[in-house]
Formats: structure tokens, C-alpha cells, sequence
């Protein structure tokens, strides 16, 4: 019985595979027709599948310690080739833009002096590290990795929700994700032609690579994690392993006069390129927290003095910081004379005491957020929250309105999840990964659709309980490869049927087909043989 | 008329001691002195026992850093800066400064922040309101300032340490010139002066006698910014001059340490500080 | 490979090949213990303790507890479920390279633990010695099987080959120290799972000689101390071959080849004469082996905590 989509209600947000009930927009139309007439228990046959599929390989997220597997909705969210387009030069705009930012405010501050940003804005940033001034990446990138939060607003139009240019993760749930589903769903994959998403590993180590230290022509990368314990430490594996380079703990490195190394049997390499994902403050105890374990002592002097390429490098996170991104239009028609492709979210800056009574009034219509948070903790959203919670995030913003930002509460986009055994619309945004080797930005097609599993939630970080979906990109008709060029088929099978392994003694060998090592041995099979050890059992046995 | 610099060398040597054995240690140094407006330097050097390569460069507030590492078992560490430098008196009249409703420029709110060792308590942040409303430009209160701040807290070598702060030091009462500094700048920036803690040396003696050398000391002084920034000894109540060697500045010692670092090893046992200073011309 | 990397998988092959031998000896010393009625059952216990390098307390000893020391306590990586919790712990920190079949099964054996006490009350202690021995066996078998021959593989077998002379020889020590009965030649050879090798090897010719002949010397037999010692000096060969015209590359593979040639060229006779300094000085072999291994290939691999400190 099809009753996947019974009772199936739009709204609040654009829904982005119904413009209307029951009518399916141009992209979803194909996936609406597979599903269309499943019943609730195919499918749902199809999703445990998947779901133990996650759990067998281990791919789990640590939740507040425990290990949980990571759902995977079986829906997948489809973006078509055009709407694409406008992403990915949003996105790589936006990490040109804050590229040439970072060299500024860690360099010459011209757009300081030039008034574009106040410099309080930036001197009174939490992660605007001083520590990082002076040093200058070889090959000028200091965004190597990039995770740029997106979400639809009510008409449909990507904005940008916020910039991550620290240590983003989620691309590994990517990758596992298109892995499981075309598993479980191989006849859409077969009929649909989508931008394939496992090259980025491929793309990733040619960045860091390019990231070289001056003279260095075979650099050797590392992935620097902080050990078992943390809860992506299975992305880190999963990269490290990916790339074919070594992972390596804090412990595992050691840094004379510069120079960085990792210690191996065979005595001391040279390591030329850190992809970490350690925050800035665990990394290097003798520039941050002395009691960091997790770090390389002398690290940040290295990379100063051009012996070895941190990334991301360190300090990214003033560009990160909720309250600078308000003026990042500003920032990409002041270093790029452009306008800005992807749009933000109505931000409020709250140091104005105008701004800060008019947002005070209106509490229930903003989303208020914490300008140093990560992981979506902290966030109160004025329409859900209760009179005690506005109470206290009424007097955070008093106390302290640099440290907030309040925004316009955007009914997030959704898209159908399968909820129980029926299909409903959820909330879901998007964070596309680039990848920026210093000649170009290279934007995953995709990246990781977060959806909020509680009906009408509208905070989608994982680590506040989310799920995800894989996240297709249809292939242009204007002649993109639907296979990355470098996938080619390994030659062609021969024709025929290969011959039989060999039996081993006591077995003959099956008729009718070429064999090799044909013995003549007759084997317990061979009917003479049982034969005649039946007749000797009958006659041994003698009268009684 | 011919300008009387001086000319001074300086040795400035410092170092840990440690109960047994260290295995690695990296430290920073900001013992050099840089050229600035009122100083020239001939000669900046720095020396590490036990012997170690040595990387220079300048941080975030421009100050010249030597930094090092060292592997082999050391029970002492010691650093020696050795300088030449040639420093200018004081500027002429004081400048009138701009008034106070211009003070806050977004150039120098860095330097307008309370900061860990210079934040006040509400005494203190009822004096910096108190002087504040006494004076008609800033330039005049922050005169005021160093002047009071003289007056009431009596330089006492050893009273304080490392990690004082300024309340502390005016709760006491007494302190070094890394407290006095601490404590005028945090009221320097109560009253929304831009101020700055600087680091340096000082030879003790104004009539110093050429080719004598003399022990000297690690100093620290202030600067604010009423238009343009000026400097001052609140230690000593007396305007920067040709005896005071600047070595770097910042928000507050934690910005401009002589030598600080990290090692894996037994405790420290004892620092040392010696500093000689030779007026040359 | 990385130091630390190296260590892990070493340490992984000392865990479990630990895990093995000690499940063994304690299988065959408790039945002993309780099918021999002249045993004084606290001096057995304390004799056997002793062999297993765990000092005693004047509280009186009883196969139960014996038990509970060297069997179940999970923290103490000298009994068989700590030295299989603490073999799983390295695992987790090398999981990159360990394979995944490696993992599950030491994973699945640490979760396996808790049941074990239940099934030493249950069914017995054999029952859960037996256990320990198949666990260790399918590790075994995934070890030969999924990992490749290189450096990681090298360390593995070596730590497992110096574990199990060293856990040999304390076998075989039980039999040469006085207190409590004195387990058979039999015994040590049932115990090592050689019994029938034996049988065939000797045909049936059981003496002294030939039994200790058989457990310290024999080439063919991988239990033998002498061939436990030759597997560790060919990984150690093979880790770092020799660079000059004289000598050996490493100080542990001088240590080893040194024990090794000690027992290929001295007569079963004379080394059974002295069978007690022979054992005492395989123990120490071991642990000079492992402190050359670790000084050599394993520097520096645990984090390192800094002191902060500033000067005025």
C-alpha cells in the first residue's frame, strides 16, 4: 500500500520537494516517483538496512560521551544542477573574501584603518589570537578547509547562516553517507546521474600538498588528531587513511629548532604539512594552555618561521566569529569589488543601544545566539522558549551585547524524512566543504544535510540530536561528468567462463566445463568407488 | 644647540634553576631593544647556556623575540641579553592633548580594556572617577594619576611577584614598578585613556658616570594616548628620558614577559635577575 | 611506522600471548591442586603466585583467589583479563593499523570478560581457561591471516615470542621450585598443548631429559623456548638488518642471539642440571630484551605534561 506520504502537511518552511501538495517540484520529481508507490514497509526495510550497515563499519558520533550511530535519513535532498551553480560561487567568494581578510588582520590591518570592520570588532574576539601575527602561509592559504552553514529561507534562496574556518568536520558523514546509500538505493543511483563526492580526499591532500613550505618538492602531511577519544576521531582515521598519510597524535611529534618530526623506528621524519584538528588553544603549549597534552611544543615558531604549514592555520577563528560575519558583505565588496552571491540572514548587531532595545522587544520573532558558540549550544530561539529562558538571555544581552547576535528566526527549508513509518517534512540546512589549494576553491558537490529529527526543531547540529541525509547534486545537462574522469573501469572482463578452482584429492571434477588439474583419482563421490566399499562392508562382515 | 643623548650598554642576564634534571624547554625572550622615536640601537645580542640556535622575529605589539629550544639535559637556564643603544631626553613642553569626548577611538580600544593583572575593583574604579572628573584634559589626569598612584604605593622590592595584580598592589599598598605600572594603567583606562604598559631598563642614576658600570634594573613604565602617546615613570614621577632603554610594550606584562616558556622537568628551584648597565657617552 | 604505533602493536603481541600462557599454567596448577590430596593448598597458591612475579601478603591463599588475582582482575595487567583489557586498550590507540577483524575480535573478547565471572561460577574455571585459550587462538589466526608482513607485523610477533619464553620459563620454573607439589613433566607438556607432538617426537619415551629437551630446545615445536627466542631474533633481523661488517645492529638482538646460542650449544645434560639459574636468567633475558626494544624503537611516545615559568 503506498502510504508513504499519507497525511503528509506542508510547512512552515519551503518545502523543497512539494510546491504544492502532492505535486512534485522539477528536481524531486524522479526520486517522488520511486517512492511514491513504496509501502511504509519497504521502505522501512530498506532504512534498517542502512542504519545497520552504519553500525557494523562503526561510524558512530559521540554524544555527550556515548557512542550512538549517526541516523541517516533514507530520503535523500536534492539540489539540481543550477541551484548548485549559485552555490558554489557563493561559497568560494565568501572564502576568498575571508582569506584576504585573515592576511590582513593578522598583517598590514588595512581594513581596519580603512574603517570597513571595526578594529574592536576584532580585537575583542574571542579567537583573534595575536600569537598568529606575522605568520604567512607559503603559498598565502590560510582557509585550507572551509564549512559554510547554508539554509533556504521561506521563498527558497540560500543564505548563508555562518562561516566555519577553524577546524570544520562532517565531510567523513558525507562520504559514508553517499557510500551507504548506494548500497541500499542502487536502482536511483543507476537512473539518476549525481556529482560524485569521493574525490575529496584526492582533493584535500592536493591542497595541503600545495601548502608546502618554501623549497619543499615531496612533502610529507600528516593528519594530527587529538586520539581516540574525541568524538570525529573516526573522520580523522577516516582522511588520514583516505589521503594514504599517517596519523599522528600530539605525542607522536616533536619540534627542534623549528623544525617538525614525527617519531618513527627508524628514528626522527620530517613533517612538512599539519592538517590538525585541534583548536588553536590545545595546540601549542608554549604560545596557549601550557596544560595542553594534545599539542606540539614550538609548533606555532615553526610555521612562523616557514619550516612547516599549519592547517587551518591558526587564528582563523576571528573570521568565524558570529558578529564578524555581519560584515562579511561588506568584506567581499571591499576586497573583491563584488556583490555578495549568497546573501546572510537579517543579523543584528547588538552594541547599538537602539539595535539592543528593538531586539529586547522582540525576542519571540529572533533566534539569539552566542557569538563564540559552536555545535548550535547556547542557542535560544525566542519562539520556542519559555518566559524563564528569555529571562535570562534578556540579561546575558544587557550584560554583555558584544558577546550575542540575534537573527531573524528563518523557517528552515524542509524536505520529507522518514519519521516512524511515514514520510514528514523536516528542517534541514546545508554545509558545503571547499577546499582551497591557492589556485582555486574547489567546493564539494553537496556536502552534509543536517535535518532536525524532532518535528518542528529547528536546531540541526549533530550534536544536539540531529540526523542527516545524504545530499545530491544533479549533474549539468551541459555536459559535466556524472563520474569523476579518473574512475575509469579496470580493463575489460574476458569473455567466458573462468575454469573451476581445484577440487583436492578425493573429489572429481565437475562435467561439462574446461577443468584444470584433472585427476584420475577417483574420489568418495565416484560411484564405483562407493560401490565397492559397500560391497567389502557387506561381505566383511561375515555371519554372526 | 646640540641634543644630549646618551649612549648605554646593557647586560641583562636571567635564567632558572631547577631541582634536578629538565629534558626539553622552550622559552621566548624580550630582552632586546628596539628602535624607536626616542631610542637607536647600535647592537642587540642574545646568548643561551645551555647553548641553543636561536629565532628572532617581532610579535603582534613589535617587540623584537628571541626564541629557543633545548634538548639536553640542563639543570640551569640562562639567557643573556647584551645591547648598545643610544636614547634622547625627554621631548619639550608637554602637549595639550585632545579633550576628552575624543578619546575614544577605535585605533587604540585594545588598549582601553581591563586585562587580568590591570582590572579594578570598585575602590579603585571610584578613584579613576574621582580624579577623572577633577581634571579638564585627559593629558592633565593622567598626570594626576601617576602622581597619586606615587604617593600612595611605597616601592617595596619583593612585596609582590609575578602574578600580582593591580588591586592587590594597592590593597597593600606596596609593590615594584611592574605593580605601580599595572595599577596606573588600569586607572588610566577607567577613565578612558588608551594606555600602555611598557618594558624596559633603567640606568638608576641621572648623574651616571661614563665607562662606570652600574647595577641597573628590569623596569616598567607607562604610556597613554591623549592625542598623541606619551610616556611616563609613575615608578620614579618622572618623564621617559635618555636613561630608559625600551625594550617592548603591550596591554600588560603578560604581553611583554623577559623570559617565559615551558619545560618537562622538576620544579624550578630559583630565577636570577642581573642587570648591568654601562653609560658609554 | 610511528614509535607509539610500534609499542601498541608489541605490547598487543606481549597481552595476549600473557593472556594465553597464563590461562594455561593456571589450568593445569588448580587442577592439580585439587586432584592432588597431599597439597597444602596455601603454599601451592603462594609458590605459584611467586612464579607469576606477584608478591603475597600474609593473608591465606586459596585456589579461589588465586583465581581472582591472576584469572578476572581486570586492572592488574598480570592476569589473563588484564593483560586482554590492556591488549584491547593498545588496539584501540593503533586501530589504523590493526585490522578491522583484529579489533572486533579483541573488542568482542574485552565485552566477553564480565560473562567470565559468571562462568567460572557456573561452570568452572576450566571452562573459562578454555575460553581465554580459543579467544587467543582466533586472535592468532587473524593476525596470520589479515596483516601484512611488514614493520607492524614484526613488532606484534615479537612481543608475542619474548612474552612466551618468558612465560615458558615460569612454566617450567613451577616445576623446579620446592612447596607444593611439583607438577610432572607430563604436566608442563600437556599444559603447552605438546603432549601428543611429544609423544610422536620422542614416541613415547617419556623421561626428564627428553621433556625438557623437548620444551627448551626444539626447533620445530613453536612453544619451545628455543624456538620462541629464534623467532624473536629473526623479527629483530629483520627490523634493522645489519648496516657493518661485524656485529649485530641492535643490542636486543645481541641479548637474544646471545640467549639463543646459549641453549642451541650446551647439552640437554648440562642445562637441566642447572634448570633453575637456566629459567632465572630467561626471565631476565626478557626484560633486558624489552628495555633495549623500547629504548631502541619505542623513545618518547607518551605525552608529554609542560611546567609553566616566567621571569620578572
Amino acid at each position: 500500500m503506498a502510504d508513504l506520504f499519507e497525511d503528509y502537511r506542508l510547512g512552515p518552511g519551503w518545502d523543497e520537494m512539494f510546491g504544492e501538495p502532492g505535486m512534485p517540484r522539477a528536481t524531486y520529481e524522479a526520486l517522488h516517483a520511486t517512492l511514491q508507490p513504496l509501502s511504509s514497509a519497504e521502505l522501512g526495510v530498506r532504512a534498517d538496512v542502512l542504519a545497520r550497515a552504519f553500525l557494523d563499519q562503526g561510524i558512530t558520533f559521540a554524544l555527550k560521551g556515548v557512542e550512538r550511530p549517526f541516523p541517516l535519513d533514507i530520503v535523500p535532498r536534492i539540489i539540481s544542477a543550477a541551484e548548485w551553480a549559485v552555490v558554489e560561487a557563493g561559497v568560494a567568494q565568501r572564502i576568498r573574501a575571508l582569506e584576504a581578510f585573515l592576511a590582513d588582520v593578522y598583517g598590514a590591518g588595512q581594513v581596519l584603518a580603512d574603517g570597513v570592520v571595526p578594529r574592536r570588532v576584532v580585537v575583542t574576539s574571542a579567537h583573534f589570537h595575536r600569537e598568529a601575527a606575522g605568520v604567512n602561509p607559503h603559498n598565502g592559504v590560510r582557509v585550507h578547509v572551509a564549512g559554510v552553514d547554508l539554509i533556504r529561507d521561506e521563498t527558497g534562496t540560500f543564505r548563508v547562516l555562518e562561516d566555519n574556518v577553524r577546524v570544520p568536520s562532517g565531510v567523513s558523514y558525507v562520504m559514508e553517507n553517499r557510500r551507504a546509500m548506494s548500497h541500499v538505493l542502487p536502482e536511483v543511483f543507476s537512473a539518476t546521474r549525481i556529482r560524485p563526492v569521493e574525490s575529496y580526499p584526492r582533493q584535500l591532500l592536493r591542497a595541503l600538498r600545495a601548502a608546502a613550505p618554501a623549497g619543499v618538492s615531496a612533502p610529507t602531511v600528516v593528519v594530527l588528531t587529538p586520539g581516540v577519544h574525541n568524538s570525529a576521531y573516526f573522520e580523522h582515521a577516516l582522511l588520514a587513511r583516505e589521503m594514504g598519510v599517517e596519523l599522528v597524535e600530539g605525542r607522536d611529534l616533536v619540534c627542534v629548532g623549528n623544525q617538525v618530526a614525527m617519531r618513527t623506528t627508524a628514528g626522527e621524519k620530517r613533517v612538512d604539512v599539519i592538517y590538525r584538528r585541534i583548536d588553536d588553544e590545545f595546540l601549542d603549549p608554549v604560545q596557549f594552555r601550557a596544560d595542553s597534552v594534545l599539542g606540539v611544543a614550538g609548533l606555532l615558531n615553526a610555521a612562523r618561521a616557514g619550516q612547516v604549514t599549519i592547517a587551518n592555520a591558526v587564528g582563523n577563528g576571528v573570521a568565524d566569529d558570529k558578529l564578524l560575519y555581519t560584515y562579511v558583505p561588506e568584506l567581499i565588496r571591499y576586497y573583491l569589488g563584488e556583490e555578495p552571491i549568497l546573501p546572510n540572514v537579517e543579523t543584528y548587531r547588538l552594541e547599538d543601544p537602539d539595535v539592543l532595545a528593538h531586539v529586547l522587544d522582540s525576542l519571540d520573532t529572533l533566534v539569539l545566539k552566542p557569538v563564540d558558540g559552536s555545535g548550535g549550544a547556547g542557542i535560544v530561539i525566542g519562539s520556542q522558549a519559555s518566559d524563564e529562558q528569555l529571562a535570562g538571555v534578556r540579561d546575558r544581552l544587557r550584560r554583555d551585547p558584544r558577546g550575542w547576535i540575534a537573527q531573524r528566526e528563518v523557517k528552515l527549508s524542509m524536505v520529507p524524512t522518514l519519521i516512524g513509518n511515514r514520510l514528514r517534512p523536516r528542517h534541514v540546512d546545508l554545509r558545503p566543504f571547499a577546499v582551497n589549494d591557492g589556485s582555486r576553491i574547489w567546493v564539494l558537490p553537496g556536502g552534509l544535510t543536517r535535518v532536525a529529527l524532532p518535528e518542528g526543531a529547528l536546531v540541526v547540529n549533530s550534536s544536539q540530536g540531529g540526523g542527516s541525509k545524504d545530499t545530491w547534486v544533479l549533474a549539468g545537462s551541459s555536459g559535466s561528468p556524472a563520474h569523476d574522469a579518473s574512475a575509469r573501469p579496470l580493463g575489460v572482463a574476458p569473455a567466458g567462463v573462468a575454469p573451476p578452482p581445484d577440487p583436492g584429492p578425493g573429489f572429481s571434477v565437475p562435467t561439462g566445463g574446461p577443468g584444470i588439474g584433472v585427476g584420475t583419482v577417483p574420489g568418495p563421490g565416484d560411484g564405483a568407488f562407493a560401490a565397492q566399499q559397500q560391497q567389502q562392508q557387506q561381505s566383511g562382515g561375515g555371519a554372526c | 644647540m646640540t641634543v644630549s643623548s646618551w649612549r648605554l650598554s646593557i647586560r641583562h642576564r636571567t635564567g632558572f634553576t631547577y631541582d634536578g634534571q629538565v629534558g626539553a624547554s622552550y622559552n621566548e625572550a624580550r630582552m632586546s631593544p628596539r628602535d624607536d622615536p626616542h631610542q637607536a640601537v647600535l647592537d642587540a645580542r642574545v646568548e643561551v647556556w645551555p647553548p641553543a640556535r636561536t629565532y628572532r622575529y617581532e610579535d603582534y605589539w613589535g617587540t623584537v623575540v628571541t626564541a629557543f629550544d633545548v634538548h639536553t639535559p640542563h639543570e640551569r637556564l640562562e639567557v643573556t641579553a647584551s645591547s648598545t643603544v643610544e636614547t634622547l631626553p625627554p621631548g619639550g613642553a608637554a602637549p595639550a592633548g585632545v579633550p576628552w569626548s575624543d578619546l575614544a577611538v577605535d585605533r587604540w580600544h585594545e588598549l582601553l580594556l581591563p586585562t587580568p593583572r590591570t582590572t579594578l575593583d570598585e575602590e579603585l574604579a571610584a578613584l579613576a572617577g574621582e580624579i577623572r572628573g577633577a581634571y579638564g584634559s585627559p593629558h592633565e589626569a593622567a598626570l594626576a594619576v601617576c602622581e597619586r598612584v606615587r604617593a600612595e604605593v611605597a616601592y617595596v622590592a619583593g612585596s609582590t611577584g609575578v602574578q600580582t595584580d593591580a588591586v592587590q598592589a594597592w590593597r597593600q599598598r606596596s609593590g615594584v614598578c611592574q605593580d605601580i605600572s599595572h595599577l596606573t594603567v588600569g586607572l588610566l583606562r577607567a577613565m578612558g585613556i588608551p594606555a600602555r604598559y611598557v618594558s624596559g631598563y633603567l640606568h638608576p642614576s641621572r648623574s651616571a658616570a661614563i665607562g662606570e658600570p652600574v647595577v641597573g634594573q628590569s623596569h616598567a613604565w607607562v604610556e597613554w594616548w591623549a592625542g598623541r602617546w606619551t610616556g611616563f615613570d609613575p615608578t620614579n614621577g618622572i618623564p621617559i628620558g635618555e636613561r630608559h632603554v625600551l625594550v617592548g610594550r603591550g596591554r600588560e606584562y603578560g604581553d611583554v614577559p623577559p623570559l617565559k616558556g615551558v619545560y618537562n622537568g622538576p620544579p624550578n628551584t630559583g630565577q636570577g635577575v642581573e642587570v648591568e648597565i654601562t653609560r658609554l657617552r | 611506522m610511528l614509535s607509539r604505533i610500534a609499542e601498541s602493536l608489541y605490547w598487543i603481541g606481549r597481552y595476549v600471548e600473557r593472556a594465553e600462557d597464563t590461562a594455561r599454567i593456571l589450568d593445569v596448577h588448580l587442577h592439580l591442586m585439587l586432584a592432588d590430596p597431599w597439597v597444602d593448598e596455601d603454599t601451592a597458591c603462594r609458590s605459584l603466585l611467586s612464579v607469576m612475579g606477584m608478591s603475597t601478603d600474609d593473608r591465606p591463599l586459596s585456589a579461589a583467589r588465586v583465581v581472582g588475582l591472576l584469572g578476572l582482575d581486570e586492572r592488574n595487567p598480570s592476569s589473563v583479563a588484564g593483560a586482554l583489557a590492556a591488549a584491547r586498550e593498545n588496539a584501540r590507540g593503533a586501530r589504523e593499523t590493526v585490522s578491522s577483524e583484529m579489533w572486533e575480535s579483541l573488542n568482542a573478547t574485552w565485552h566477553g570478560l564480565p560473562d567470565a565471572r559468571r562462568r567460572v561460577d557456573q561452570e568452572g574455571v576450566h571452562a573459562f581457561f578454555r575460553w581465554v585459550r580459543e579467544r587467543c587462538a582466533v586472535l592468532a589466526g587473524l593476525t596470520d591471516a589479515t596483516m601484512s608482513r611488514d614493520e607492524g607485523w614484526l613488532f606484534l610477533v615479537l612481543g608475542r615470542s619474548l612474552e612466551r619464553v618468558d612465560m615458558t620459563a615460569r612454566l617450567l620454573s613451577t616445576h623446579t621450585r620446592a612447596g607444593g607439589s611439583i607438577p610432572s613433566w607430563l604436566t608442563l607438556l600437556r599444559s603447552c598443548g605438546a603432549w601428543e607432538t611429544f609423544l610422536r617426537t620422542y614416541r613415547g619415551s617419556l623421561d626428564d631429559r627428553h621433556a625438557a629437551e623437548f620444551l627448551l630446545l626444539d626447533r620445530l615445536f613453536p612453544r619451545s623456548v628455543f624456538a620462541a627466542l629464534s623467532t624473536a631474533e629473526s623479527c629483530l633481523a629483520e627490523l634493522s638488518p645489519d648496516a657493518g661488517r661485524a656485529g649485530v645492529a641492535t643490542d636486543a638482538r645481541r641479548i637474544v642471539g646471545r640467549a639463543r646460542t646459549n641453549l642451541e650449544f650446551r647439552g640437554a645434560e648440562e642445562l637441566i642440571a642447572d634448570l633453575g639459574g637456566l629459567l632465572d636468567g630467561l626471565e631476565r633475558t626478557c626484560s633486558q630484551v624489552n628495555d633495549a626494544v623500547s629504548r631502541r624503537y619505542f623513545r618518547q611516545t607518551s605525552a608529554v605534561s609542560w611546567v609553566q615559568e616566567a621571569v620578572a
